[in-house]
């Protein structure tokens, strides 16, 4: 038993350095195009196009420490998170009853399949009229991009249950809404998890196309009024922060899945 | 008056632009209370399809399935189910799985605690109660399995090749295993296997089903003293008489659609 163990851990060590590895290698690679950038931008000299480095990294860093920036990105972040929780509780419940019952799937496929192919962009003017300017349309477009690909994830993870689990429960005298709490949720959980980040994801990324129009606060607003007051180096930083803050959003939600479905991963710690 | 019996099943499987393929026919035998019964036969002789029609799963197309003289109507937990992949839930510990099985019980919160305790020793599970099933070995998944069937105190146990996806060195082993904890429960046992020792090891009665129709081919009680012996000329004996029994039950087939 204890060498059977042991085998198990050993390759497990030599993932962790070579996961170290393809981390530094990816950081390299950042490095290397810094690096680029800063002789261009000497070489080019035209700041209104590709802005000096040293400059935009300045931007950069003062981003995080200035209040109107932090304030926007606020802004920005609480219309992501009302979006994401509206498109939670539409998609799930959506995608719960679409995977359960073939009669749901075949009423509604066909126009979640069809509305999904819309362009998000084409839902601003629409969302305009029907909100007008300001957090309605910026939450509608974010709920629009986050709500499918959860409709997606939850009924792939719906249908992909092992039916045995399901007479399995039944066998044990489990009743319908037992079987929903004890086995269909739970087993849909890792790819619902999946369908959440790809929807906070888009949903950050349509957020801020959303406020280059509808809106005059947020993010995507700052880039706007960066460009248009001919700032490049500000619209430079104001993008590499978009990008850091996309990443952590995501890897949080990674971290919230690790912790709901240790379950899953052999040599992760049992929690509970 | 028999604990479980199958009381003229027939199965017709009916698919559209295809013939009705019928899997059992008006098939018919009893099992005494306590009894370990293996179920063998060739891949495709509806033995797993009579597993699941015991385990309320499937509906027969006409006779029945009796359980203490009551028709079986859909799953309950008068009849504990193993399947072959154990289908534990892999989201809940072992001890979660194991307790599963009397959720729905009327036993109070105490005397469940209590069987909670006894099934872990009797699997051999304790030290492993928080760990998820992925974490353990194929022997502690089947313990396992068997235990969460065991513990809504079933009238029989249902095992579904309970060993079909272990390797040769772990059978032997897993078999012993589960002769303890069955022989510890004192429970009637409906077993489907294709391994003819095996069937031999653990059964006090093995029946052999044909290709054609699920027919009762034979019905074989094993009369060895327990444990048993894989080593001996009697244990030999059964095997090689049930092979040959195996192999007629296939040639059935051969001899009636070729």
């Amino acid at each position: 038993m204890e060498n059977h163990e042991r085998s198990i851990r050993l390759p497990d060590n030599g993932n962790k350095v070579k996961a170290m590895q393809q981390k530094l290698l990816g950081v390299a690679v950042i490095a290397i195009i810094f690096v680029a950038w800063f002789i261009a931008a000497r070489i080019i000299s035209k700041p209104l196009v590709l802005p000096d480095f040293v400059e935009t990294m300045q931007q950069f860093f003062k981003g995080w420490v200035d209040s109107r920036t932090m304030s926007n990105l606020g802004i920005t972040l609480k219309r992501v998170l009302t979006g994401s929780a509206y498109a939670v509780l539409v998609g799930t419940v959506i995608g719960l009853l679409m995977g359960y019952s073939t009669k749901v799937m075949m009423a509604v496929s066909p126009i979640v399949n069809s509305i999904r192919q819309i362009p998000i962009m084409a839902w601003v003017p629409l969302s305009i009229i029907w909100f007008g300017l300001g957090e309605g349309p910026t939450v509608f477009l974010i709920f629009m991009s986050a709500v499918f690909p959860l409709i997606i994830n939850t009924v792939s993870g719906v249908t992909g249950i092992d039916p045995n689990y399901i007479n399995a429960a039944r066998s044990m005298g489990a009743g319908t809404v037992a079987i929903y709490r004890d086995v269909i949720i739970p087993g849909t959980l890792p790819s619902f998890l999946t369908g959440l980040r790809l929807a906070v994801g888009s949903g950050w990324m349509s957020v801020i196309c959303a406020e280059f129009i509808a809106t005059s606060k947020g993010f995507g607003f700052l880039m706007i009024e960066a460009q248009e007051r001919m700032q490049t180096s500000k619209l430079y930083a104001l993008m590499i922060m978009s990008a850091i803050v996309g990443f952590v959003i995501d890897q949080l939600i990674r971290l919230l899945e690790k912790r709901l479905t240790s379950w899953r991963f052999k040599n992760g710690k049992a929690v509970g | 008056m028999a604990r479980l019996s199958v009381d003229g099943v027939t199965k017709v499987f009916e698919e559209k632009g295809k013939e009705p393929h019928v899997v059992l026919e008006n098939l018919r035998f009893d099992i005494e209370e306590g009894q370990f019964i293996s179920l063998l036969g060739p891949s495709g002789c509806g033995k797993t399809t009579l597993l699941t029609m015991m385990g309320g799963f499937q509906a027969p197309t006409s006779g029945k399935i009796l359980l203490d003289g009551v028709p079986v109507e859909g799953p309950s937990s008068e009849r504990g189910y193993v399947f072959q992949n154990y289908a534990l839930f892999p989201w809940m510990t072992v001890e979660k799985n194991v307790a599963y099985g009397m959720k729905f019980s009327s036993m109070s919160a105490k005397e469940k605690q209590e069987k909670l305790k006894r099934l872990i020793e009797i699997a051999h599970l304790q030290g492993h109660e928080k760990k998820y099933p992925i974490q353990l070995s194929g022997g502690m998944q089947q313990r396992a399995a068997v235990a969460r069937a065991l513990a809504g105190q079933p009238k029989v146990l249902l095992l579904d090749e309970p060993l079909g996806a272990v390797d040769f060195q772990m059978r032997e082993l897993m078999q012993n295993e589960l002769e303890h904890m069955v022989r510890e429960a004192k429970i009637t046992v409906v077993m489907v296997t294709h391994d003819v020792s095996e069937s031999v090891f653990l059964s006090d009665r093995v029946i052999v089903l044909s290709s054609n129709k699920g027919r009762v081919v034979a019905d074989v009680p094993i009369d060895l003293p327990r444990p048993r012996d894989r080593s001996s000329e009697e244990f030999d004996k059964y095997v090689f008489k049930l092979t040959n029994l195996v192999r007629r039950a296939f040639q059935e087939r051969t001899d009636t659609t070729f």
